[in-house]
Formats: C-alpha cells, structure tokens, sequence
C-alpha cells in the first residue's frame, strides 16, 4: 500500500518540483517523501523509481506526441543510439534509477530514526 | 549495521547523481540533457506553441509589437530606432541566439574554448589574421566619430542580453546543452565582429601562389596563363561607361626588388571555390508592368541554421524587410517603401603580403627605409576546454599582424610575413545598412555607401520612381599595375599602397542605356577604367549567361526573374564540351560504356538540372582534364595555382599543340587531345566505381548537395542529399556544399511585389518545424511572399507578441 502510495506522491513531486528544480533537488525530494511515507526498502527503491522513472518516460513521450518534433530522431543518430525510441528508454532508465536510490535511501534514513527495542523479551 | 546500509546506499544515490551530472570525455553530462523538464525534450517544442501575448523588455519607450508570419517572420512595428533595433535583438536571440554567438566566437578565434584542443590551429589562424584587431579598431571608430550609430548597436546588444538574462534551462539552444556550455553576454564588438567574419569569409588573396608561379614559370609566361583580363570580358559596370573623372596618379617604382624567397609554406585558407553571388535589376522599359524589378541571390556555404534571418522593420519613418544577419543590425538585403537593394562579393585584392626584416631575434623592430620601427606585441589568450590556457603572441607592424612566422605554418626560421588588409582599419559598415534601410532615393543610396569598406560588395539598387543603379563599393587602395599580386619587401617604402580610389571614382552607374545594371562576381569593368584592378577569382561564366538573358529579355515579369536566378544552364559545358568531344576523336569507341557516356553526353542541352546525366559526365570529364593538364605544374613543391577554367578551356579551343601540354615526364611531345583522352579514361573509370557502388549517376545525386548544420560532426542537425540543380559557374549556383543562401526578387512600383526564400528555416532550432522548413521550398525554385505588412493585417499571422 505504502509502495503505492510513495510511487503516485513521486510521480506528483516530478510533476511539480521538476520544471522548477534541477533533478538532484527533485532526488532529495523524492528522499524526504520516503522518509515520511516509510515502506519497505524494496517499496522505497521500487516506489521512487517507479515513481520518477516512469514519469520521465512519460513526459518525453508527450513531448514527442504533441510536438512531432524530429529532434529526438535528431538526438538519437547524434548519440550513436539509433532512433529516439532508445533516448525514451534511456530517459526511463536514468530517471528510475535516481529516483528508486532516493526511494531506498530516505527508508534507510528513517530506519536509523526507528528506536530498535533493547531487549524484545523483556519489553 | 543499519548506519552501513545507510551510508552505502546514500554513496550509491549521490555517486550516481554525480556521475549523471558530469562530462565524460566528449560526451555531455546525461541527466541534465535527458530531464523532460530541462533537458533536450523540450527543445522539440515549437515557436508557435510558445508563444506569449506580452513579454516584458526593459528600456523601451513605447510597447513594440512584433506580428509573426505563418513562417515565424517577425514584422517588429516601433516606435523609434532604438526600440526597434533593442526588440530586433531580442528576438533575434530568442530564434538564433546559439548561432551568433557560435559565428562570433569563430570570428573571434574563441572556437577551442567550447570544443577543446581540435580547434586551436584554427583559432589561432583567425587572431593572427587580426579579425579580432579590426573589430576593436572598429568599435574605437565608433566611439570616437559615430556615437548615434554606438548608441543603436548598443540598443541592440541590451535586448540579446535581456533575453538572454531570462533564459531559462528549458528554452537554452540545444547545442549549448550538447555541447555543455553557457551563453555569456552579449555586447556591440560582437556585432562587429560579425562583420568582419563576413570579410573573412568572403576575401582572399593568392600572393603566395604568385609569388611562387612568379619564380617557377617566369612573368612572361605568368601573364599568359593568367591574363589580367579574359578575352570575352563583360564587367560589373557596362564597358560602355565614360568614366568622368580626373583619376589620383599613381606612381610605379623604377625598380622593382620582390624577395626572391621560395615560399614553401601551407596557404591559409580560402573563400571556397562557388562563394559568389548573383544581383541584377531591370528598368522599367524592359518589364511588363513598367516597374523596375531587383534580384539578389547571395551564394555562400550552405548552413543550418541559415546564416540569413529574415524579418521586417517598422518605425512610424520606414518600413524595411529581407535577410538580416542574426547578431548585426537591421536588414541586409532588401527593400523598403521607397528602394531595393542587395550584394554581391566584388573581389579585388584588398589583402597584401608584406616581407619583414626583424632587427634582431627579439624581434621588437623592423627594418623601414633607413630606420628600424618598433613592434607591437599582441598576446593572445587561447582559452582551451580541458587544458591549460595556449598562449600567441603575434607581432604587429605598420603594415599589419605578421602571420607568418617561425611558430605558425612555416618551416624556415627566417620567414616573416606581415598582413596589410583595409580589415584592419576602422570602419562602419554597420550604418550603412541603417542608412540604406531607410533611404529614400539614389542620393540616400550613395551617402549611404560612402560609409562602406570591407567587404567590397556590388551594390544594386532600384527604386519606386524607376531609378537603377549599381556601384562596386569597398575601401580600394591605389596601387600601380602589378602592385600586391606578389609577397612585397616590407622594408622598402615604395611599396606602400598610395592612398585609397575616392568613394566618387569607384565604379559604378546609374539608368544605363541597356536597361538593366547586374553582376556576378566578374570583373569589375573593362580595362578602361583608370586604376589597376587585379583579383584572382573573377567569374566567367555566370555573367555572360546572366546579361545575355538579360539583354534578350523584353516585357519582363517578376515569374521571369524568378526562373531567371533558378536557370540551370551551364554555358561553360556550352563552350567546352564540344572541344573535349572533337580532341577526344575516336578514343576507346570499342568500349559500349564510352559509348553510352559520349551518347548521354551528345543529346545533353547543357541544363544541370537534378535529373540530367549529361552534367555529371561533363563535371567528372572535364575535371580529370584539367586535373592532367595542370598535374606537373601543382606537383611543385611550393604552393601554386592553377590557371582558371576559363584560361585552360580557351587554351584547349585555341592552342592545342601548345607546348605548355607537354608532359616532361612522357617521351614524346604531348598536346591538348592527349589530356582529354587522360580526362576520358579517368571518367570511365570514376563511372564504372559510382554506378557499381551508387548506382544512379544523375547530378542531384551525384553533386549531393547538403546544408550542414555550423558543427560539422552534428550530422543529423544537417539536411543531406537536398534533391536540386545548378552548380558552380551556373547562375543557380547550387554546388554540394554552397550556393543561393538567400533568394530575392522585388517588383518596385506603387504597389510593391516582393518574393524570398532561402535554405532554412526561421527557427534555429533543429527540434522546431521552423528549423528546416524552407529547403523543399528553395529546392524546387519556390519563394515565400515577401510583401510588407502593416501592423492591422491579421492574414496567415501565426501570432503576435506585444513587448513592453
């Protein structure tokens, strides 16, 4: 659930903070909402990533749709990529991969803010 | 172990954030140029869909507004000069913004500090020619005689750099994304040093290689290969023209000492073969509507984006609209209410070599007359990207910059040669254009050009009231014949230039009798004319096609003109390739392959139009002819030249067992047929591989024509294979790499017509639909309507911007 959640509150912050923001403050960003929402490690990585990933891959596919710009054809050949279908999938990749190691790093955060129980038995 | 987890994921996190925001090698940090929110996506959103109703722009005094074309042309309407020329440089920023400054780093020798080390040889070749010099010799011009011009070009610079101080991430040209850097401030020395990068491009000189032909084939022979003026010559300025003036004497030295040094070092670079241009205008009395009609087609290296930007300028005074170029001031090429103008380059040696003969190895004086002057020394910075700083220091003389020495493209120790180009003397190109944007007549005209030095330019004008004109305007020095084709003794001052032509004796004419002025880079006039006129790369073909159309030409309209600069035919092929045919005789007519070529080439009308075979055969032939003519004369060690086409085509016609087609290295004598049969073999050859590897050999395929974006290795910035005609020496001069950069025909009269187009787009953006949209259009021989709007015009308007 909280995984859920925490991929729907990053693909928000994208949304919002990213135009305004260069990625690294949208990569704190996406750590502090993991802090607060608080799932799993794998829900924090799979959250955040999910969550900036697949919002990156959305927005440059509609830019491509609404634009029928050439450019990331263009962009493509000019990278030795091939086409621009590659540079969507590559946008994918790099905006999962900072945004799920933010994920997983703001869970770990809180984890260290968790008081561990001395001594489970005697309570 | 929770903190290790922490800790190790948090490195992994941030070493990956590092990583994406870094360069690696050539390759621009990743993340910034892939965020959907910064990066290069959205450099695929158009002009249109960014369009803002107002904008707010600093130091205006009244709201400019600026209607776009269903083309992206802006139509800027002001108030006064100095909102008009602050909102044409924002503007011109907002669409082209990465290129001029690109084009003004070139000019300035600054191109290593966005590419790296690859680019340093070139950089320092551009400060050792001084273009940077001359810039700053022009701004002091202005400061000091010319305030009220100062004032505009900084108008203009304030509305680039508030543009550019509210450039967000996003809206950054993509090449500065790419290629990981910023845009610095704009200011008026760019602007003219633009203008000096048009020199640049545009001048040349060849004194090296005559200097070298000179000690190689004697000057009797020199002057039979290159002949000051060509048999059939048919100037600028009609031959009829009585010139009117008493000229300034030139005095020639009794003797003549030129340094007798074998000049074995690399030549700088060139304006490339096919850099020209074509202008003419027509009178009244020779068009159908009885206006006089003007045509322009500047021909230049092919570049995306375009080098020409067009727009149209309005104040309450004038109403001006063409080819401005982005980074200089108001319009380049063409017209307003009243007049139409537009260029051609006119060559003429401006550019001189002088030999310098230090005092000692510090090289603080030269030898002048009888005294030793001192040096200047001008150290040049070269910022390098990931390296360390290169430093230049170029000696200055009186004469100029010393380019050549023991650290630049020579290989002796004691070569040193000083550069004396009208470049380096302060001038004010820049308020002719604002003058010539506004005039009214003739006399607006001619004030206008008096301001006009380099570049040498044809200028051609018509006006409403049915004036014509042409006039070959540029700072000329005086020189006694000979004078400046060969390196001078810098130290003898006989060698000076004496002086400069007046503006008044420059050539030039008004309404002539055969009712139209033109040009086509040819020689300037007939020999008539009473000062030494001397340059190496006079045309010979386009200006003979171009006036005898014009001359059988009656009742001419604005669609003739049109087909008129689209002409495809090649009247050198004309001339030649009947000689070639008949000296080739009966060579290899076994081969079913020679005979198909010679066939393909005997039913060929000599149209290089995209679907002619004949053309290709021709080019390819007749190369390789020339090629084997002149093979023994450029296998000399120092630099040479080789006689024009012309010149080589006139001595196969007219001299075929001359002895200059002998080949030393064959036993035998040799004569012109020899070479031709060599230029036939070689085609069957060069044919036999392109159809193997290519296939198709007709000429849009084979020439290739492409328009490259300004960083070569952009390869898809760039629109290859471009499917047109025409070629080098055709007056649709669209060779593989140059031609018409900018196409205009106006019809003056009380209503004016005006037609243009060039090879682009608006848009210097190569993620817009702006960007290239024009090629299709320019490749067929189309135009775009060109007519001035008024501000209430609300026909195929894109949108409009109020600034304010």
């Amino acid at each position: 659930m909280r995984f859920i959640f925490l991929t729907l509150m990053t693909a928000i912050l994208v949304v919002f903070l990213n135009p305004v923001a260069p990625f690294w403050v949208v990569m704190i960003g996406i750590g502090v909402l993991s802090a607060l929402i608080y799932p799993n490690g794998i829900g924090g990585f799979l959250g955040g990533g999910l969550g900036m990933g697949l919002t990156w891959l959305g927005q440059s596919i509609y830019l491509g749709i609404t634009t029928a710009s050439p450019l990331p054809d263009r962009m493509g050949e000019l990278m030795g990529l091939g086409t621009g279908m590659t540079l969507i999938a590559i946008t994918g990749v790099v905006g999962f991969l900072l945004g799920a190691f933010s994920g997983w790093t703001g869970v770990l955060f809180r984890n260290l803010l968790q008081k561990t129980p001395k001594n489970v038995y005697r309570g | 172990m929770k903190y290790v987890s922490f800790f190790l994921v948090l490195a992994i996190a941030v070493s990956l954030a590092v990583v994406v925001s870094l360069p690696i090698g050539q390759i621009p940090p990743l993340a910034p140029l892939l965020d959907p929110n910064h990066g290069f996506w959205q450099n695929s959103i158009s002009e249109d869909q960014l369009a803002e109703e107002e904008i707010d722009l600093e130091n205006l005094s009244a709201p400019v507004e600026i209607v776009y074309d269903k083309n992206l042309i802006p139509h800027i309407f002001a108030q006064n000069d100095l909102d008009l020329y602050r909102a044409q440089g924002y503007v011109t920023a907002q669409h082209r913004l990465w290129q001029m400054e690109f084009q003004t780093m070139a000019a300035a020798g600054r191109i290593s500090e966005i590419v790296g080390p690859v680019a340093l040889e070139l950089d320092r070749m551009t400060r050792r020619k001084g273009l940077a010099y001359g810039a700053e010799l022009g701004l002091k011009y202005l400061q000091e005689h010319d305030p009220e011009t100062l004032a505009l070009v900084e108008a203009y610079s304030d509305g680039v750099n508030q543009y550019i101080s509210q450039l967000d991430k996003a809206r950054l040209p993509v090449e500065y994304k790419i290629l990981n850097y910023r845009p610095e401030a704009w200011s008026a020395y760019k602007s003219l040093l633009l203008l000096k990068y048009m020199s640049d491009m545009l001048v040349g000189d060849r004194d090296l290689e005559f200097s070298n032909l000179r000690k190689i084939l004697g000057e009797a022979k020199l002057d039979k290969l290159f002949p000051d003026f060509p048999k059939e010559n048919d100037p600028v300025i009609e031959a009829e023209r009585i010139w009117d003036f008493t000229p300034i004497p030139v005095t020639k030295p009794d003797s003549l000492a030129y340094p007798n040094d074998e000049l074995v070092i690399e030549p700088l670079p060139q304006p490339t073969e096919g850099t020209g241009s074509n202008n003419w205008a027509v009178a009244g009395k020779k068009t159908k509507n009885g206006n006089p009609i003007l045509a322009n087609d500047p021909h230049l290296s092919l570049n995306l984006p375009s080098l020409w930007y067009s727009m149209q300028l309005t104040t309450p005074e004038h109403s001006v609209k063409g080819a401005t170029l982005p980074g200089a001031l108001g319009v380049i090429s063409g017209f307003n209410q009243d007049i139409a103008w537009g260029v051609t380059n006119a060559t003429k040696d401006t550019r001189d070599w002088y030999k310098i003969t230090f005092q000692d190895e510090s090289r603080k004086a030269y030898k002048y007359g009888n005294e030793w002057r001192p040096t200047d020394f001008r150290i040049e910075e070269i910022k390098v990207k990931g390296e360390d700083p290169f430093i230049d220091t170029v000696v200055y003389t009186h004469h100029g910059p010393v380019v050549y020495d023991r650290t630049f493209r020579s290989n002796r120790q004691d070569v040193n040669f000083a550069l004396k180009w009208t470049v380096h003397m302060g001038s004010n190109e820049q308020r002719t254009f604002l003058m010539m944007n506004k005039a009214k007549n003739h006399n607006d005209y001619n004030e206008a050009l008096n301001h006009y030095v380099a570049p040498a330019q044809n200028f051609v004008f018509a006006s409403r009231t049915g004036d014509i004109a042409m006039r070959i305007q540029g700072k000329f020095p005086l020189k006694w014949p000979g004078q400046g084709k060969f390196f001078m003794d810098g130290a003898d001052p006989l060698m000076e230039w004496q002086g400069y032509i007046p503006n008044e004796q420059n050539p030039s004419t008004l309404n002539p009798e055969r009712g139209f002025v033109s040009s086509a880079n040819q020689h300037p006039v007939d020999k008539s004319y009473p000062y030494y006129v001397f340059d190496n790369s006079y045309e010979h073909y386009r200006n003979r096609r171009l006036n005898r159309r014009l001359r059988e030409m009656e009742q001419i309209t604005v669609d003739d003109m049109k087909a008129l600069q689209f002409d495809d035919y090649n009247l050198q092929a004309a001339e030649a390739l009947p000689i070639l045919i008949s000296l080739l005789g009966t060579h290899k007519s076994d081969s079913p392959e020679a005979e198909k070529y010679l066939k393909e080439l005997k039913s060929w009308d000599f149209f290089a139009d995209p679907n002619q075979k004949g053309q290709t055969l021709y080019s390819v032939w007749s190369s390789e002819t020339f090629e084997s003519i002149w093979r023994e004369l450029l296998a000399n060690e120092p630099p040479v030249l080789r006689p024009n086409t012309y010149q080589t085509i006139d001595l196969l016609t007219n001299s075929p067992t001359d002895s200059l087609f002998d080949v030393k290295g064959i036993e035998g004598i040799e004569t012109a047929d020899y070479h031709v049969r060599v230029g036939f073999d070689s085609l069957l050859v060069a044919m036999a591989k392109w159809e193997n590897e290519e296939g198709d050999y007709s000429w849009a395929n084979y020439k290739k024509t492409t328009i490259q974006h300004l960083v070569p290795n952009f390869k898809s910035f760039s629109a290859p294979n471009v499917y047109t005609g025409g070629g080098s020496g055709i007056l649709n001069a669209t060779g593989s790499r140059h031609g018409a950069s900018w196409r205009m025909v106006v019809e003056m009269g009380s209503e004016i017509k005006a037609f243009g187009v060039y090879p682009g787009g608006q848009s210097g953006n190569p993620g817009s639909k702006f960007y290239d949209n024009f090629i299709p259009i320019w490749a067929n021989g189309e135009y775009l309507n060109f007519d001035l709007r008024t501000p209430e015009n609300q026909e195929e308007m894109l949108f409009k911007t109020i600034l304010k």
